[in-house]
């Protein structure tokens, strides 16, 4: 017998009706991103996007429920539909993959068509609504009746669900606002990254002492004649042979000043690394001491022989503020701010940014990030259950080969 | 001395593999030949990890951070994904892909001496840095074998030799891939809360971390929906391309210009 290929849009529908259907929601995101002249979409803040997202999930869920048989919702809440939209996400995402975000020049076609924003694009967020509609329904069917060995799917689709949801409708809501602060003062105004108006924050934050650790200086020597060169990292005793000369690090010292007779004096915070080197050519010895300048500065070379000598600062090792937080409504808090150990205060999160870059490690100025971000409980929530659900399939899988 | 200790540790693993792999070749006409062909692959690889041992020792710090460093891991783990589908599912071919996986990154490593660098800048000291990348170290070592099975499953499907056995590996490999994938992406996403301020920002490498994740959440339910699974040999084989796009080549993607992926700093 002849299989009789099933015309469009004749039941059930499957893959061609998702991919057309797919590229419609697309195709009118990115007409209407034209229309809207790349204005982008609304930006709904709380409660109002609040109050859309539960909407859509009752929505959803009950739909998916009540109209469990029919053909259409069946459709809506099916693997092809579904297939068709991660691949539009995953289309969408590769434009954001490809082409910078966020620097396109007014009335380029990227800025028109919404490419160099994709993700707060027309066509990225229609995408991602049918996807939620699509996973919602789907998550429906394996709610109720509720089931055991339908926890590892709910765990992991609902997780996403909210994760996806509350990350996406939820990023009007992040406030990040950079506080620049000298040592001594205090400071309660923050900016935005693209610098528009200042914000006043409800606390201020004092900066007592911003430091900075660098790692060890490097010994780069250099020859002009070749433009060859080398590097280490420099230690005390340190020795090494170089295209016929002997290099030996007599002395190091990583935190030292010049005095007004030129000789240098260690100092136990905020000095610069200076090294003496002796070089041996052809039972010939030189020796002096080399110096790290400013990042600012252009490096001074010490010239032996026919070689350059140079100490370049080491990278950045770790840079902190001692600050003293004090909140408008009386509360205050001593703390160590540094990258990567933020400190919460007041439902805001400070983190250690940045510094002045050309001062290096005599900088005054930190720059101090403070962000609040009421749905980050909801993300984490989604991204636990995520990670519930992998662990669930781990102990099921184990369990399944244990019988096999 | 560093260079020299690599070509040493490299070339003694490649020629155990070489030996290892034509002994097991051999083996099929002389089984005398077997064990003694999979003692020479295993060394080769143990030679590689205790390579790593003293390495790390040697840098005072994970040897996580360069892609010349996370190459070299792979290196180590894809061979053992090869040696332990051999043991679980009695399936020989795997390891034989996979040790030439391994040499071809050794031989990239070999071709490309980096500059050696001890310094770990601060966003990256961490204690998320070593799980987040262990994590996507295996979930890409897992992937990588299923790409190379579902690859030498579309060779067998254009002979017309397919076997049920094949394709059960190349899924399992990718199921396995995706659950570490999964893990990676959100344990980035937490650190990323930590480092940077926030967990999740659309830098390229997030994008295309995303964007490999969703390529194999669409071959899961691809595969769920019980779509010919000789077509999806030749998706699975392909996948691990956008894998690699997003292990090296998002540093030379333009968008790439301000990521807080790309260690190479000025």
């Amino acid at each position: 017998m002849a299989t009789v290929r099933r015309q469009l849009f004749q039941d059930p529908w499957e893959f061609r009706e998702s991919i057309l259907f797919t590229a419609a929601a697309v195709l009118a995101g990115f007409l209407i991103q034209i229309a809207s002249a790349g204005k982008g979409i609304p930006q709904p803040h709380l409660p109002f996007n609040a109050l859309f997202l539960a909407l859509l999930a009752v929505t959803v869920i009950s739909a998916g429920l009540a109209f469990k048989n029919n053909p259409v919702v069946k459709w809506l809440g099916g693997i092809p539909l579904g297939l068709s939209l991660i691949l539009a996400i995953a289309l969408l995402s590769l434009i954001g993959g490809v082409v910078p975000q966020d620097t396109g020049a007014t009335g380029s076609i990227a800025v028109r068509f919404g490419l160099s924003s994709i993700f707060s694009s027309w066509p990225f967020a229609l995408t991602v609504i049918f996807f939620l509609v699509n996973l919602g329904i789907g998550l429906s069917w394996k709610l109720v009746p509720f089931k055991m060995q339908n926890l590892q799917f709910i765990l992991f689709h609902a997780g996403f669900w909210i994760a996806l949801s509350c990350g996406i409708f939820g990023s009007t809501d992040l406030q990040r606002l950079i506080i620049p602060v000298d040592e001594g003062k205090s400071g309660n105004i923050g900016f935005t990254m693209q610098g528009e108006e200042p914000h006043q924050l409800p606390f201020s934050v004092f900066l007592h002492e911003f430091s900075l650790e660098e790692y060890a200086p490097n010994l780069l020597l250099y020859d002009p004649a070749t433009e060859a060169q080398t590097n280490f990292d420099v230690h005390k005793g340190l020795t090494t042979s170089w295209k016929g000369s002997d290099v030996l690090v007599v002395d190091y010292l990583p935190s030292a000043m010049p005095t007004e007779d030129g000789t240098l004096k260690p100092v136990a915070s905020k000095g610069l690394p200076f090294v003496k080197v002796r070089i041996s050519s052809d039972g010939r010895h030189e020796e002096g001491w080399v110096g790290v300048t400013l990042p600012s500065q252009k490096p001074v070379p010490v010239k032996i022989g026919n070689l350059l000598v140079l100490l370049w600062p080491g990278n950045p090792k770790a840079f902190r503020s001692a600050v003293t937080i004090q909140g408008d409504n009386g509360q205050t808090l001593m703390a160590n701010l540094e990258v990567n150990k933020p400190v919460g205060f007041m439902g805001w999160k400070l983190y250690q940014m940045g510094y002045d870059e050309k001062a290096g490690r005599f900088s005054k100025l930190s720059l101090i990030e403070a962000i609040n971000d009421p749905w980050l409980p909801a993300v984490y929530l989604g991204f636990f259950m995520i990670m519930a659900a992998n662990v669930l399939f781990f102990w099921n899988g184990i369990k399944r080969s244990n019988k096999a | 001395m560093m260079a020299i200790d690599f070509t040493t540790a490299a070339t003694a693993a490649m020629i155990c593999w070489a030996v290892g792999a034509l002994l097991g070749i051999a083996s099929v006409k002389i089984p005398a030949l077997k064990m003694p062909g999979i003692i020479l692959a295993i060394t080769g690889t143990a030679v590689l990890g205790v390579y790593i041992a003293w390495y790390w020792n040697f840098l005072g710090r994970p040897p996580l951070r360069t892609l010349g460093e996370t190459r070299l891991w792979y290196a180590t783990l894809i061979p053992l994904v090869g040696f332990i589908v051999e043991f679980r599912w009695k399936i020989s071919w795997l390891k034989y892909y996979c040790m030439g996986l391994a040499t071809f990154f050794l031989v990239i490593n070999l071709m490309h001496p980096e500059v050696f660098d001890k310094t770990l800048m601060p966003a990256l000291q961490s204690p998320w840095f070593v799980p987040h990348v262990v994590v996507y170290l295996v979930g890409y070592v897992f992937l990588a074998a299923s790409s190379t099975a579902a690859a030498h499953n579309v060779y067998l499907g254009l002979r017309s030799k397919t076997t049920e056995t094949g394709s059960m590996v190349s899924h399992y490999l990718a199921i396995l891939g995706f659950v570490f994938l999964t893990f990676g992406l959100i344990f980035g996403a937490l650190w990323a809360k930590e480092a940077w301020g926030h967990y999740w920002t659309w830098d390229p490498k997030e994008t295309w971390a995303f964007l490999s994740w969703l390529a194999y959440l669409a071959y899961l339910h691809a595969n769920s929906y019980k779509i010919d699974r000789n077509k999806l040999q030749w998706y699975l084989a392909l996948s691990f391309i956008v894998l690699l796009v997003c292990w090296f080549g998002v540093n030379y993607l333009p968008s790439s210009q301000n990521s807080v992926h790309t260690y190479t700093q000025s």
